[in-house]
């Protein structure tokens, strides 16, 4: 946007204030407005003034009626770059057909860009309509001033008009922005009602559909930059492994290659934390390796492949995933740490007249994105230029600023659009990894990591285990829940610590039992270990929340009631009033919601209808990121143990929709990313190595497999919750749990080890 | 290192690069044309799919040396501004999420359509059997393959209800 300096100057003189006005450098309209770092939810709807900071996020109105909104957060398929312009289009009762938006770059002026736990439109939701308001009111007022009559006799239109009906005059928005910029902000303007919406809550084609479909949509992988060389690193293979000594002769003979050399591993700062804390089992860091720099990517691979490579493997190389699984189950024999206790959970199993016990593993998983992990960088003259396909561009700024001993102000982050997330562009790795190689050729250089050092060099959601534990009493109630997870942490690499002195993280998907039970416990216990571990898709939510939906069906077999049935029973006798939370950082659970959602999944799938033999159904639901979701997922188990999941229903509560097609897709693939990981996916590691190494090792589901998938959701206006991640964790507990109804056999290990479910 | 030449969406092109270099590469690197993914560089995802004299073709097993004198059309190729039938209803049904792999998924059913104007759910599940779609947009997919092989039809043909999910 030309309009940069303006911008920065308005944020600078506007502490402390939500809103700011401006003329824009054309005579237009600017509007500075501040929205929350996307960690801390916007759970009180309309939740502005109290927190404002500095202006942060920016609408301008031209003089010819063009509205744009600079995003500041990352586009990587769930379709934010659409969603944050209906939320501004609808207060402003815009023409749709003219808000375009711009995609940021990582600026100071822009606060936290971070993008990740589905929070994007829960922390703008709310000073974004606000925003939108006043503008139009500003208009509103413009207009009224010009043609001297009473404000309340003018209106909008929603395509970009104020009108007079009395006189029938009009102004266009544009006319109108100059006069608009010089007014003051007024204050509470008050919002739409939701009723008279007409943008937000309608199926609105994705903004930037065209481009991806014509081929013009610029990923990160796609940047070409004047004097650029190409890039791959081959890297230890072993984590923790280093260089110990290279031959790059051979490699520099192949045509093209300009210069080969080693890339130090180096420890980067926590991704959200502020700091390192000693001994905590911080893992965060770069891996190193011997860069191959040529004038193209396939002189590069056929450099990387003539190098000669003597690696130190380190302490890394004695681990295996037998070993880790063996270990994880050596730790569930013993106490972890006690993170929540309710009454005595272990009387109460003791003395119960029965009970119910099992334990479930879930596999190291990778990300695949399908745009591979790779980044731009440009270091010369003491500047450092990228172009990164990141999620968290603070922090990559941050590192970057630590590892080439650069000020902030040396640094120019450009966010491309990314080819899929899911977390793994939370870590910042291979943008420090490219600048350095930038810095080091003397050339800007794209560095491309081919599909096997994306899958091998991942930070990969953790293998865990657990054990469930419940005490039945004589009338079939349950009197206590003991549940023990085992796992890395994941926390390690974005907070600095594993386990932070306030009390438990990575237990999201453990809250509910915990309130509707007199006895609970819930323990931890950490496998240290050299494999890396970062967020993927929903997080701990998926671990955890297959354990405890599956063991709720254990327990509705063994009580012989109906899991729908147990479920509500469950949460209808949860001891916490409604509205206290369960998991912390979490807005308070509402029972009602969660049951309605767990209702309508069952009304729409046919809960309870006869199935033919070798079919069954199961259920799971789960409140998370500010959404309460439910599947009913429906199987055939064949004689020979095949399975089929044939059809998948899910029941949506995302609070007020923005967008009902993206939100549906968004729940689309999310059921298609859990079915993947319960039906195919597992990183397996031996002698400190991935095997896995390409989609034949690592399958993901593909179209013949896809079931129908039905997305049904619940009309509402409370403040919208996320939508990216809450599709995925209730789908493989859903599938096991439709397992278990078409063959009365339990899996209770991810991914699904089907040969169990062969009939002899 | 000798020239080879190839035509790429109507224009010759003479390139001077190693004979074993995949199509893939020199599409994007040498070409510009990076309209085509680069996925997993072993034909396990389709992401990179071109025609290659009008079949759909991995372009990242494809050596430029088997290549020579032959035409490819990659996305840029494929219509102007978006107008193919495919592109429509990809558009239509709003198939793409991140987008990444659909520039393939589009390559290939164009490549079906052409052979086959009314391929059933089977002939959909064998064309596009071998792309990935991380995001999971596979049933968009389908409704929008048989979508665009609809708008091929005669116009008195009826349009095919919306297959599948998405309640609202």
């Amino acid at each position: 946007m030309n309009t940069s300096r303006t911008m920065r100057a308005l944020a600078d003189s506007s502490r402390r204030e939500f809103l700011k006005s401006s003329a824009a450098g054309s005579a237009g309209l600017l509007l500075a407005f501040y929205w929350p770092p996307f960690a801390r939810a916007a759970t009180r709807d309309n939740d502005t003034d109290d927190n404002a900071g500095e202006p942060n996020a920016f609408i301008t109105i031209d003089p010819n009626g063009q509205i744009r909104l600079v995003i500041t957060r990352s586009e990587m398929g769930q379709g934010v770059r659409t969603s944050l312009a209906m939320i501004l289009a609808e207060e402003l009762d815009a023409d749709w057909s003219r808000v375009e938006v711009g995609q940021g770059d990582c600026d100071p002026k822009y606060g936290d860009m971070t993008t990740g736990g589905s929070m994007s439109i829960r922390s703008t939701w709310g000073p974004l309509r606000k925003a939108g308001a006043s503008a139009r009111d500003m208009l509103l007022t413009a207009a009224a001033q010009t043609w001297k009559v009473p404000k309340g006799e003018c209106s909008t239109t929603g395509n970009n008009l104020v009108v007079h009906a009395k006189t029938g005059q009009e102004l266009t928005y544009g006319a109108l922005a100059a006069k608009a910029a010089v007014l003051a902000v007024p204050k509470d303007v008050p919002l739409k009602d939701s009723k008279d919406y007409r943008i937000v809550g309608t199926k609105r084609a994705r903004v930037d559909g065209q481009h991806i479909v014509i081929g013009e949509a610029h990923y990160g992988i796609d940047t070409k930059v004047p004097g650029m060389l190409c890039a791959v690193v081959a890297r230890p293979t072993v984590f923790g492994g280093k260089v110990k000594k290279f031959d790059a002769t051979k490699a520099l003979a192949v045509p093209g290659v300009k210069t080969v050399f080693e890339v130090p591993a180096v420890e980067l700062p926590p991704l959200f934390g502020e700091e390192r804390k000693p001994g905590s089992g911080h893992q965060h860091y770069l891996w190193g390796g011997v860069a191959v720099v040529a004038d193209s990517t396939w002189q590069a691979i056929a450099g990387r492949r003539a190098l000669a490579i003597e690696w130190d493997s380190g302490p890394g190389a004695d681990e295996s995933t037998e070993k880790q699984r063996a270990k994880l189950a050596e730790l569930l024999k013993t106490s972890g740490k006690e993170l929540k206790k309710i009454g005595d959970p272990d009387a109460a199993i003791g003395s119960a007249a029965r009970t119910v016990e099992a334990e479930y593993e879930t596999p190291f998983l990778a990300h695949m994105t399908m745009e591979p992990v790779n980044c731009t960088a440009s270091v010369r003259d003491g500047k450092c230029e990228v172009w990164a396909p990141t999620q968290n561009p603070n922090a990559l700024a941050t590192a970057l600023a630590s590892v080439l001993s650069f000020p902030q102000s040396a640094l120019t982050i450009h966010i491309t659009l990314i080819g899929g997330g899911f977390g793994r562009r939370l870590c910042i790795d291979y943008g420090v990894e490219a600048a350095l190689i930038s810095r080091a050729a003397g050339a800007p250089v794209k560095v491309i990591w081919t599909r096997d050092d994306d899958i091998r060099h991942d930070y990969y959601r953790p293998i865990s285990r657990h054990q469930l534990r419940a005490g039945i009493d004589a009338q079939n109630n349950v009197t206590a829940w003991s549940h023990h997870i085992a796992a890395p942490s994941t926390d390690s690499t974005f907070l600095g610590g594993e386990l932070p002195d306030t009390g438990g993280t990575e237990i999201a998907g453990t809250g509910l039992p915990g309130g509707t039970v007199p006895n609970y416990l819930l323990q931890q216990s950490f496998l240290h270990t050299a494999v890396p571990r970062g967020y993927w898709r929903a997080v701990d939510m998926n671990w955890n929340h297959f354990a405890v939906q599956c063991f709720m069906d254990e327990i509705a077999a063994a009580t012989k009631k109906d899991p729908l049935a147990l479920r509500r029973q469950l949460i209808a006798s949860r001891q916490k009033p409604s509205g206290q939370a369960d998991n912390e950082g979490d807005a308070p659970v509402n029972v009602e919601r969660l049951l309605a959602v767990l209702d309508l999944a069952a009304e729409k799938s046919g809960w309870g209808k006869p199935l033919p033999q070798g079919r069954g159904r199961g259920i799971a639901g789960l409140y998370g990121f500010g959404s309460y979701v439910a599947h009913v997922a429906e199987v055939t188990v064949a004689k020979d143990g095949t399975l089929h999941v044939d059809r998948v229903v899910v029941a949506v509560d995302c609070g007020q929709v923005i967008n009902p097609d993206m939100v549906a897709a968004q729940v689309e693939g999310g059921v298609v990313f859990g079915l993947t990981s319960a039906l195919y996916d597992e990183i397996t590691i031996e002698n400190g190595q991935v095997k896995q190494a390409n989609f034949d090792t690592y399958p993901m589901l593909r179209i013949a497999d896809m079931p129908k998938i039905e997305v049904h959701l619940v009309p509402s206006h409370e403040a919208p919750g996320g939508i990216g991640e809450p599709g995925v964790p209730s789908t493989a507990p859903a599938v096991a749990n439709a397992i278990f109804a078409a063959t009365g056999k339990r899996l209770r290990r991810l991914p699904f080890q089907t040969q169990e479910l062969a009939q002899s | 290192m000798d020239a080879i030449s190839i035509t790429v969406n109507g224009q010759p092109h003479s390139v001077e690069v190693s004979p074993d270099t995949p199509l893939l590469w020199v599409l994007r690197d040498t070409l510009g044309l990076t309209g085509t993914k680069f996925g997993c560089g072993q034909a396990l995802c389709g992401a990179c799919t071109v025609h290659i004299d009008g079949e759909a073709t991995r372009s990242c097993i494809t050596r430029i040396s088997s290549i020579a004198g032959r035409n490819v059309t990659t996305i840029e190729g494929l219509s102007h501004d978006g107008q193919h039938p495919v592109q429509q209803a990809w558009l239509a049904d709003q198939v793409p999420q991140c987008g990444y792999c659909q520039v393939g998924m589009i390559m290939t059913t164009a490549a079906l359509l052409a052979k086959n104007a009314a391929p059933t759910d089977a002939d959909i599940d064998e064309a596009l059997g071998g792309h990935i779609c991380r995001c999971g947009t596979y049933q968009r997919i389908r409704q929008a393959v048989h979508r665009a092989a609809d708008a091929g039809k005669p116009a008195t043909s009826a349009a095919k209800p919306a297959a599948g999910g998405g309640a609202q």
